[in-house]
Order: C-alpha cells, then structure tokens, then sequence
C-alpha cells in the first residue's frame, strides 16, 4: 500500500497522538489532507486543524473513513470506545493501539476476530522526529503490516518492532525515560547556577551536552564505559565529578527508577 | 648478581620466594636481615635455602642489589646506619610506601656522592609471581639500573617504570589492592556459605571466579563495562546481583578507598619529612638498639623522635 494514498485516522488527539502525527508530516510520509483525527472536544483538535488535518467529534468516522486507525485514547476510556468502533472496523483496517498498558490479547478480545492489530509504545520527542517507538504485531498482522508501520514511523525516530513483553520495559527505558533525563537536565543547569552561570545558558548548554554525548553514543557505536574513561583524564575534573555521582549511587538509583516504571506498566495493564 | 633484604617481614619473605620461584635468583645469592628472629618468615626464609644474618651491613656488603624492606618509619634508622658501607656500585631500592627519592638520597649523600636509589612499589602477590610492581628512578640511577631492576620484578609479575609522583597512587590501588580482593573473597565466600555451599569450595570458588575475570580482563581489548555487560543476560540472576551492588555504592566505596590508602601514604610520607613519627609507629626490638647505641637520644620529649641526625629541616 503506498503511504502517499494512506488515510490515516486518529482516534484520540492528545499529546502523544499529536506527537506522532506532527513526525509523520514533517516527514512527508502522508499529506495532513489525508489525516483525520478525532476527540470528545474541541481542546485538543484546534492544534490538528493548524497543521492542515481535518477534525470531527465522531469516532466512527474515522474508522469509516481509514485504513490505518491509531488509537490513542487514555487507558479507561478505550474499552468503550473500542465497542463503538466495532461494528465499522473490517478486515482492511489496520489498527495500532498507543494506549498505554492495553494489551494486545484485550485489544483483540474487543475488536473483531479478524482484525489486524499492533501495538506500540511511542516516546514525546517523536515531534522533533527523535523518537523511540517500539511495538508488536498481533495475531493477524503479518510482515506487510509491520513494514508499513516501520516505514511510516521511522520518520519519527528509533521504530523497532519487538515481543509484546518488552513493551511495559520500554516504558520504563525510554517513555518515562525522557523524564528522568528533563531531570538530569535540569539539576546539571542547578549545578551550574549553583557556580554562578545564567540560568537559560545554563539550560542550554546542559541540553546541548546531553544531546552531543547522546549523537556520540549512537554515530560511534562504543560502549559508554569506554566513552566515559575517554572522557577522564588521570586526577582531572570529570573523574572528580564521577565520584560524586558514584558516592550517590546514581546508578542504582536510575536502574530503580526503570525498574518502578516498567513494574508500573504492568500493574495498570492487569487492570 | 646478588641482592640483600634489609629486613627480613612479609615483603622480603614474598620476593625471595618469588625470585627464587621464578628462577632469576639462586637462593643462596640472597641475603636477608633483621634484628628480630622471632619473626615467622625469618624461619621461611631460611627454609628457602636464604643466607639470613642479624647484620644488616653484612647484607650490604654481600649485595649489588639492596632492597630495602623495613616499614616507612624505620628506613632512616637503617640509612644511617649501613650508610657507610653503601658503594656507588650498590643499587639501593626502596619499597617503603612514601618515602620519596629525595629523602633516601638526601641522607645517603652524607656518605656516598652518588648513591644509585630506586623507588618502588610493589604488592605481595610477588609471592605467586602475580605482582604489580612500579618504579621510578633517582638522581644516580641509570637506565641499565632501572632495567635490572625491572628484570628482576618482571620475573615475579608485572612491572613498568613511572614518574615518581605516581607511586602514591599505584599504592592505593595495587599496593594494598590485595586486601580489598581478600576482603572481597570472603565476603562473597560467606554469600556462598549463606545460599549452602561448604566453606573452602566456596572460598575456592570466589577465587577462581576473581582470578577469571582478571584474566579476562587482561587478555582482552574489551572495557570491562562491556565485558560485564556480556555476562548480564536480560532480567537474569546477574543483573539483580548487580543491582544490589550498585545500591549499595559499591563502585563509590572502591574509589574511596583507593584515595584513602593514597592520601594517607602521603600523609606518613609528610609526618617523616617532618620528622614527626611517634615511637609507637617504631618496632620496640629496634627501639631499645637505638637507644642502647645513641645514650644521648631523649625519648623524654613529647614523645616524638627527630629521625634525621642532618640539621638540614627541608626536603
């Protein structure tokens, strides 16, 4: 199917779908003329309408009016909607579920037996198309599914396709992840203001670090151990500042965090 | 060649037995001495087939290698006394954790113009031929010294010449890194004893699985975060293992502790350039042949012992 005739439908137009539709029009991957996206208000929908999608308040529409349907409702609110849908999805459909915590057994228990069904974990900066998106297939998504997928999404970002189990850990990495590293942002500026520098350079430059030692990790394909003692010259500032972090058991604390979030995960998806 | 110890403890015991083991040395071309031969590793050393003597100038004079391996506080004492004997032949090494080139040389030039001085810092795994030994060359020491130097440690493990400023650190980190890898061992034996493993396969065990991994380390051009990384299978046992350690600051005490044993080898190294050493830091055998030689010493005053007959107070 080529994505140029995709229409591609929205069910739900919060931040994390908004995410997704913003990297796949920069990327050109379809015209916001074929993007139909819907949601119970208005609040939301004013931004679609500025990048050119069409809007409306009724969920079947735009199941009757795509193939490929994100859903991307708040976990509570699904169920209900899934038994609005129902009767209009078909066998053409491709539908991909953003919802958090709702698995891919239950998605496919309230659609119809026949449906191609996947499910993915997107991460927020999918709008500057520096995503991580993992997601699975169900029962009757085959290959050409998950290409499509992957050719579509992969204009947002990093979009693996993986066992549905790594899913709720993927939260924990990477979802929630781009918090822990607003944090780790922010108390390196702290540290700095902390030393005397302006507050927004500060910011800056903690952000633009963070990027660049990132862009490393990623073009260089090394270890970050190894990258780290690159960094450490013999009874310089960088290995100073390590012990600190050490002494804090930084580690510990971040494998902790992922930890909570992937457990999480899995605790909203039971119920 | 031949070499001499200048005491005759762990460290004297460790090399003798390495250089012998190791085939660079015949035991009867060592000498060994102490006042003390109470000492366990006196009765070893003799065992050995070493020619061990209560005279320390004896040793010097039947050596071209002179090692000295007394503890920090006593190295002045025995530089004043077998410092007449010292020849510009003898090669002096020091394995006295902070006590720096300059010191040695500073009191040896009172009776010989160019005295050759090594420093050096080694560690006791000597004994099994694993040693980590560093050096660093003095004033009169030349090339070919530091060679023959290194010849003899490389025999008995690793060795490699660096700038004297370093050895404080190497004593933090393969100086005493034995101990920690001791306490470590039995630490990870009790783990073992704890989940029912028998206590010598469990100490037999843990050393192995040490030993191992430093192998591996060694042999590969791996980081060994990324050889860490090859052992943690996803969500498996290693990984939870390695969790409590990291919450435990594991990496931060090891660091700590590191530093610690360096600053403070350059903490003693201070008090002797200030000629602060308590007499408890003496050994009481030495002490009383001090006192009974030098009737003049007062061991009234503060209890601090001025170490340096030189007047000089500047190092």
């Amino acid at each position: 199917m080529e994505a140029a005739e995709l229409w591609v439908g929205f069910v739900g137009a919060g931040r994390m779908a908004g995410g997704l539709v913003r990297g796949l029009l920069q990327a050109g991957k379809v015209p916001a003329s074929n993007v139909l996206a819907s949601a119970p208000s208005d609040k939301n929908l004013d931004a679609w309408r500025e990048l050119g999608c069409r809007t409306t308040h009724c969920n079947l529409e735009v199941v009757h009016r795509s193939t490929l349907v994100f859903l991307a409702t708040k976990p509570h609110v699904l169920p209900g909607v899934l038994e609005e849908i129902r009767p209009a999805v078909g066998s053409h459909h491709i539908v991909v579920s953003l919802v958090a915590g709702v698995t891919i057994q239950t998605l496919q228990r309230l659609l119809p037996p026949s449906t191609k069904v996947l499910r993915i974990m997107p991460n927020l900066p999918c709008v500057v198309q520096a995503g991580a998106m993992v997601f699975s297939r169900g029962s009757n998504a085959g290959d050409a599914e998950s290409a499509l997928l992957q050719n579509l999404l992969s204009s947002c970002g990093l979009c693996e396709e993986v066992p549905e189990s790594y899913i709720d850990i993927h939260t924990g990495l990477s979802g929630s992840g781009v918090a822990y590293v607003y944090l780790f942002a922010e108390a390196l500026a702290e540290g700095a203001v902390k030393m005397g520098m302006p507050g927004a350079l500060a910011s800056r430059i903690a952000a633009q670090t963070l990027l660049g030692a990132a862009k490393m990790l990623l073009e260089t394909g090394e270890h970050p151990a190894k990258l780290r003692g690159d960094v450490c010259t013999p009874g310089g500032t960088t290995i100073y500042a390590l012990h600190q972090l050490e002494k804090g058991a930084l580690r510990a604390t971040v494998m902790d965090a992922v930890e909570a979030a992937t457990n999480r995960a899995c605790d909203m998806a039971k119920d | 060649m031949s070499v001499g110890f200048i005491g005759a403890g762990q460290l004297a015991f460790a090399l003798a037995r390495g250089f012998t083991a190791a085939g660079v040395l015949a035991a009867h071309k060592i000498t060994a001495s102490s006042p003390d031969t109470d000492l366990p590793t006196v009765s070893g050393l003799r065992k050995m087939g070493v020619n061990f003597t209560v005279s320390n100038k004896d040793t010097v004079k039947n050596s071209d290698v002179l090692f000295l391996a007394v503890k920090p506080p006593i190295i002045p004492f025995i530089l004043e006394e077998v410092g007449p004997d010292i020849e510009a032949r003898h090669i002096v090494v020091s394995c006295a954790a902070g006590v720096t080139i300059s010191s040695i040389e500073k009191k040896l030039s009172t009776f010989c113009p160019t005295p050759k001085v090594i420093r050096c810092m080694t560690n006791t795994p000597v004994i099994v031929r694993e040693g980590a030994t560093v050096y660093a060359t003095g004033t009169h020491a030349d090339v070919e010294d530091g060679k023959l130097l290194e010849q003899l440690m490389a025999s008995v493990g690793f060795c490699t010449e660096v700038e004297e400023d370093l050895i404080d650190a190497v004593t933090g980190l393969s100086g005493s890194g034995p101990a920690y890898a001791f306490t470590a061992l039995d630490a990870l034996a009790d783990g073992g004893v704890k989940m029912g493993l028998p206590r010598r396969l469990a100490v037999r065990l843990g050393a192995q699985a040490l030993l191992g991994a430093a192998k591996m380390l060694l042999e590969s051009e791996q980081h060994p975060g990324q050889l860490k990384d090859n052992v943690c299978s996803p969500g498996g046992a290693t990984i939870h293992a390695l969790h409590f350690l990291e919450s435990g600051g594991f990496r931060s005490l090891l660091i700590n502790a590191v530093e610690a044993s360096c600053i403070r080898t350059r903490e003693l190294q201070h008090l002797a350039d200030q000629e602060k050493i308590s007499l408890a830091a003496i050994k009481k055998t030495l002490l009383d042949k001090v006192k009974l030689e030098s009737p003049s010493l007062s061991v009234a005053s503060a209890s601090k012992v001025s170490l340096f007959t030189s007047k000089s107070k500047k190092n």
